[in-house]
């Protein structure tokens, strides 16, 4: 609940419209049970009426007339404010959540499986959507709508008035919290199962060629089964659950209907009361019922929500490894980078990285060389300063990259990743994405670069050709060379180049480290790799072994 | 675009009604018993509204004293209590019957997400069938297990309270009668447009799961050129575009709640109105006596007559989003599979582990979406226990080659092993014959111990370590807190490239077969990795058939031959002197 309440900065720009859905909802009920009322007690009093003439039939007909009008916009314009409302908060939830995995994004993509963090940011978000119109919407105007009809009771037939004051609370809190309580884990349980069964299927369909190749579909399939059974099997226990919570309301409606019908023949008897304001009364009481059937039909719902909002919180609250410093100060012009002393391990007590020394002057190329699994991606991750080093610091441009704004460090230098994706969407767009509105002539440019411009040029439409998830049209090779452009369409001045010719066959590797010079003229560049690399292509070729960089022989 | 796709959906309506209907078999007894008891709580409550109806007309027309009313009372009470449970047990099996037909179809769709040769599902995202799978399928949910009762309901009960009626005043009975109808013939109207609206948002949807799990794949490469912000801003707009898609449908949807409610207080508010005016002598229809009884009975009626129609406007979303489930999944899947019956396999004939000679005649392969030509009517013949490298320019077809050779995709032609049909092979027994490490290996969420284990399910943790020792993980493995132990996340997060591979590879050896097909097995690695790894590999494969598709030239002069894939032929040739050369001279 706490969770769940921790959003409400969100839910602020949205109040408006969720007390004009509110409103109507409310108008909506009230009109309901007026009608239902006045109608029974106009038929009642109509039949007892020996004088036709003197009986004022205008009101009660036009009553009856404007409610049912009232009923009938009231609820179209309640339904359509309220899911607007709740969209729109979605939207902006969404994007929250989205600008909140930045700053930990190293962590988050090294600990949030893909399967999972898709469930998270679209079921857990729109799970949040019962929140209002589903359950504190219908809460709010049951709990109104029955306290007038409590106050009305009170004055035409006190003795009823407190019975239906009793059920009604009993129906509006009492069997809500405890379905509610109730069924807190199961909704969660449904979300970890369904996330569990997306994770499957993922793995079903990324893993595919390895669990035929293994023989190990059958082994995969039953172990998705046995989490749609779990699944199956949970959402049943919660189905009952809410039966359950139904019939009580079912039983505590039926109190309220016996309970007023018997105080109210009483008073009848005694002459406390009249007969059309009886079955007026009935009437009234057997209405307001809608009211609570809505809040228990939903409450089910309600510990998904709960369980999804404290999943969200705990997501976007994971504290990032790396902070700006509070004043940042200016990056200077300049390419360099110079390290000094340099200690980093994920496991501190085991460092990939020991007192390591670095210097590359603006604009010279260095190539660090070592076998897999050294610390070559180490170190472009705390050049990056995706994380910060135990001991030691990196200067760019003379610099402590502590000292200045991550995104300043990040236009400065641009990363090839070793894993770098293909996102959805057209060639331009992917390009794109290194150089925010960079011309089509600049992208050819990058392109031609990479050697991947004769075959952008091959295909209809060129530059707008679609790619689809991870690049399912390209091949690997083709691929790599796409997110290669990418980073040499950036403006930055530095490059960093993590294999980048991983996937290219030799000759097209060998082509494209003889052009790498013409392509990143003027900028500093690092080489990650373990390729042969031909003679003269960089300035200098280090090897990282052992923690540390050493000077080719 | 949107127009064309609209148009399509609509001409496939009638299929998806046709594939909702027919899974209703699979929810067995209980969908019965889900439609079945709310028509007799129906029944029941005629009862019921007649003995309150009794009650009050008796206590206020005649001023019976409640002692002489407690028979009636009692059976109201007792109706209404029969009811609630009758609900109980409707509601329960409405659930259960859903749960047993979504189990039953997502049955079906692991079944074909694990289809040997799954060609149908190239250009598929993993990220729109995995949410096929979960949120689709649960999508069929309330159809079932509201939907359908509801509209049994709803064609049923209003005729029955009309006729009910008819007894008491056939003008109610008649305004019960024709207003009722009137409700699905308008209903039907809106619906039109409703269904197409929700097609197209079924559609948003699925794309949304995709755009999504694409932009949080690559979230470290758009921070680093700073699109956070951009992207960000992009995601609210995608969902905004969601909301007003859905708010079309909505606006349409509610509509018909609109027509409903008009219709619903058109008649509590017209049965009021007729009733009493005829009390007090201002309508005189011939026939229609009225006691106060009956008038009440008439109105206590009429909100129920509009209940059932109530009910199911509020579930007809569910059927808008069966529906669009069902296209989607048809879309996603290229049909809505049926449950197979599991067929046991006859136990695979024994096979005798040794090298397998391999001939493919006259076999062509295209690319995976099937557009364009790799390779035309080839002939390759590889004998028993010759180790091959595959060469060529990247993106040529080696790795759909040996897709191909592993029955993961499709061919024209004949390819044999030991004169036996690829075609003709059990599919276990061809898994036991045959290892294949892709490209990129999928790393499995779990230990890298459970990952190499996935090769062979029974194997000790004795022959893990020597796999992975073989392999090379142990050269990182033991350096991690847990060793083999240490849990690795989906896509080998955590790993590196040639890490992942090497994970992959380990796999290898806890198989036994006679032919092994790599794909690029020591891409990531450093030389004298790569030598290490193929000193292992080379022993390991003695007297086993083998092929490699590399880049490396040191691989390839390893081999007992290389083949060159180029220009949509394959091209034997000698690993010489001067290829071997070729690629030491640029050595460092």
């Amino acid at each position: 609940m706490r969770a769940l309440l921790s959003f409400h900065p969100l839910f602020r720009p949205h109040l408006a419209g969720f007390a004009i859905a509110l409103s109507l909802s409310l108008a909506t009920l009230l009109a309901g049970v007026a009608l239902l009322g006045i109608s029974g007690w106009f038929l009642t009093a109509a039949f007892l009426t020996t004088a036709a003439m003197s009986f004022n039939l205008f009101g009660p007909s036009a009553a009856v007339r404007g409610l049912s009008m009232l009923r009938i916009l009231s609820r179209y314009g309640e339904k359509l404010v309220g899911h607007d409302t709740t969209l729109r908060l979605l939207a902006d939830i969404r994007e929250w959540l989205f600008r909140r995995l930045g700053p930990g994004v190293h962590q988050a993509s090294q600990a949030l499986r893909k399967g999972d963090a898709v469930s998270r940011l679209t079921a857990d978000v729109d799970a949040l959507d019962s929140v209002f119109i589903v359950a504190a919407g219908p809460l709010v105007t049951g709990v109104l709508t029955a306290t007038a009809v409590t106050v009305f009771l009170s004055v035409m037939l006190p003795a009823a008035a407190i019975l239906y004051a009793v059920v009604m609370a009993t129906a509006l809190f009492v069997v809500p919290i405890m379905l509610s309580s109730g069924t807190r884990r199961l909704g969660a349980r449904i979300i970890d199962l369904s996330t569990e069964l997306r994770v499957a299927a993922f793995d079903m369909v990324d893993g595919h060629a390895d669990l035929i190749a293994f023989g190990a579909a059958d082994r995969m399939r039953a172990r998705s089964d046995a989490i749609a059974a779990d699944l199956s099997r949970t959402r049943l226990r919660l189905a009952r659950a809410s039966a359950s919570a139904s019939a009580a309301i079912a039983v505590l409606g039926g109190l309220a209907v016996v309970g007023t019908l018997l105080t109210g023949l009483t008073a009848l008897e005694r002459g406390l009361i009249t007969g059309p304001i009886l079955v007026g009364l009935l009437l009234a009481s057997l209405g307001s019922f809608e009211a609570t059937a809505a809040v228990t039909r939903q409450v089910a719902k309600f510990g998904s929500a709960i369980a999804a909002a404290e999943r969200l919180r705990r997501l976007a609250e994971t504290p990032p490894v790396v902070v700006d410093t509070l004043h940042p100060a200016a990056l200077p012009a300049g390419g360099s980078i110079s390290i000094e002393g340099l200690t980093f391990g994920y496991d501190p007590r085991r460092p990939v990285l020991r007192n390591l020394d670095l210097t590359v002057n603006a604009g010279s190329s260095v190539a660090i060389m070592g076998e897999s699994g050294a610390g070559k991606s180490t170190l472009a991750v705390l050049l990056l300063r995706l994380a910060d080093p135990i001991a030691g610091a990196v200067r760019v441009a003379g610099t402590d990259i502590r000292d200045i704004a991550q995104s300043d460090l990040h236009a400065r230098i641009a990363l090839l990743e070793q894993n770098a994706p293909v996102f959805i969407g057209t060639i331009g767009d992917n390009l794109r994405i290194g150089c925010n509105g960079a011309s089509d002539d600049e992208c050819w440019f990058a392109l031609g670069k990479a050697r991947l411009a004769d075959f952008v040029r091959s295909l209809p439409a060129g530059l707008e050709t679609p790619v689809g998830e991870a690049g399912h049209t390209l091949s690997v090779g083709q691929a790599r060379r796409l997110c290669l452009a990418r980073t040499l369409l950036s403006k930055a001045e530095i490059l960093v180049l993590d294999e980048p010719t991983s996937g290219l066959d030799r000759e097209t590797e060998l082509s494209f480290f003889s052009d790498l010079r013409n392509a990143t003229v003027g900028r500093t560049v690092l080489l990650i790799s373990h390729a042969h690399l031909p003679f003269g292509i960089v300035d200098r070729i280090l090897h990282l072994t052992d923690g540390r960089l050493r000077e080719d022989q | 675009m949107t127009t064309s796709t609209d148009e399509q959906e609509m001409g496939e309506d009638g299929g998806d009604r046709k594939a909702l209907s027919a899974l209703r078999r699979h929810g067995g007894i209980a969908l019965g018993i889900a439609v079945a008891l709310p028509i007799l709580s129906g029944l029941l409550l005629i009862g019921q509204v007649l003995l309150l109806s009794q009650v009050l007309g008796r206590a206020i027309e005649d001023g019976v004293p409640l002692d002489q009313l407690w028979p009636q009372i009692f059976g109201f009470a007792s109706l209404l209590a029969l009811r609630i449970v009758l609900a109980f047990a409707a509601e329960w099996a409405g659930s259960f019957a859903a749960e047993k037909i979504k189990r039953t179809v997502r049955d079906s769709l692991t079944t074909r997400l694990l289809a040997p040769r799954p060609d149908w599902r190239q250009d598929r995202s993993s990220g729109a069938l995995a949410s096929t799978v979960v949120d689709q399928v649960e999508a069929l949910d309330g159809f079932f297990s509201r939907f359908l009762p509801a509209t049994i309901q709803a064609a049923l009960l209003p005729i029955v309270f009309a006729a009910a009626v008819m007894p008491f005043d056939w003008v109610v009975g008649l305004l019960f009668l024709f207003t009722a109808p009137m409700i699905p013939l308008f209903m039907a109207l809106v619906g039109f447009g409703a269904q197409a609206a929700s097609d197209a948002q079924a559609n948003a949807l699925s794309r949304l799961s995709e755009y999504f799990a694409d932009r949080l794949g690559g979230l470290l490469t758009l921070k680093l050129f700073g699109r956070m912000e951009i992207e960000a801003g992009a995601m609210h707009e995608a969902t905004d575009q969601l909301r007003r898609r859905t708010l079309r449908v909505l606006r349409i949807a509610f509509l018909s709640s609109a027509v409903l409610e008009f219709f619903a207080a058109l008649g509590v508010a017209g049965v009021a109105l007729y009733v009493g005016l005829s009390y007090l002598g201002m309508v005189d229809l011939p026939g229609t006596q009225l006691s106060l009884q009956s008038g009440l009975f008439c109105l206590l009626l009429a909100p129920e007559v509009y209940l059932p129609l109530r009910s199911l406007a509020a579930h007809y979303h569910d059927r808008a989003h069966a529906k669009g489930a069902v296209a989607e999944i048809v879309r996603q899947f290229g049909e809505l599979p049926m449950p197979v019956a599991v067929i046991i396999p006859p136990a695979p004939v024994r096979l005798v582990s040794s090298a397998v000679p391999i001939l493919a005649t006259n076999f062509s392969i295209k690319t995976p979406d099937g557009c364009s030509i790799l390779l035309t009517s080839s002939r390759l013949s590889i004998p028993a226990g010759q180790h091959i490298a595959l060469v060529g320019r990247s993106g040529i077809g080696k790795s759909t080659l040996l897709n191909v050779l592993a029955r993961l995709a499709r061919t024209e032609g004949t390819i044999e092993f030991s004169n036996r049909r690829l075609d003709d092979i059990d599919e276990r027994e061809l898994r036991r014959m045959l290892t294949f490490v892709s490209q990129k290996p999928h790393l499995f969420h779990g230990t890298i111990a459970d990952n190499i284990r996935l090769a062979h399910p029974g194997a000790s943790d004795d022959e893990i370590r020597r796999a992975a020792d073989l392999a090379l993980v142990t050269t990182f493995s033991d350096g991690l807190p847990d060793g083999l132990a240490t849990g690795i996340g989906e896509g080998g997060l955590g790993l590196s490239g040639g890490e992942a591979h090497r994970v992959g590879l380990a796999r290898l050896y806890l198989t036994d077969p006679s032919i092994i097909l790599l794909d690029e097995p020591t891409a990531h690695l450093d030389p004298e990795t790569e030598a290490t790894v193929l000193d292992r590999l080379q022993g390991f494969a003695q007297g086993r058939t083998m092929i490699i598709a590399t880049h490396s030239m040191t691989v390839a002069s390893r081999m007992d031959a290389t083949l060159r894939f180029e220009n949509g032929h394959l091209l034997p040739m000698k690993p010489t002197l001067s290829v071997v050369s070729s690629g030491r001279e640029f050595a460092a």
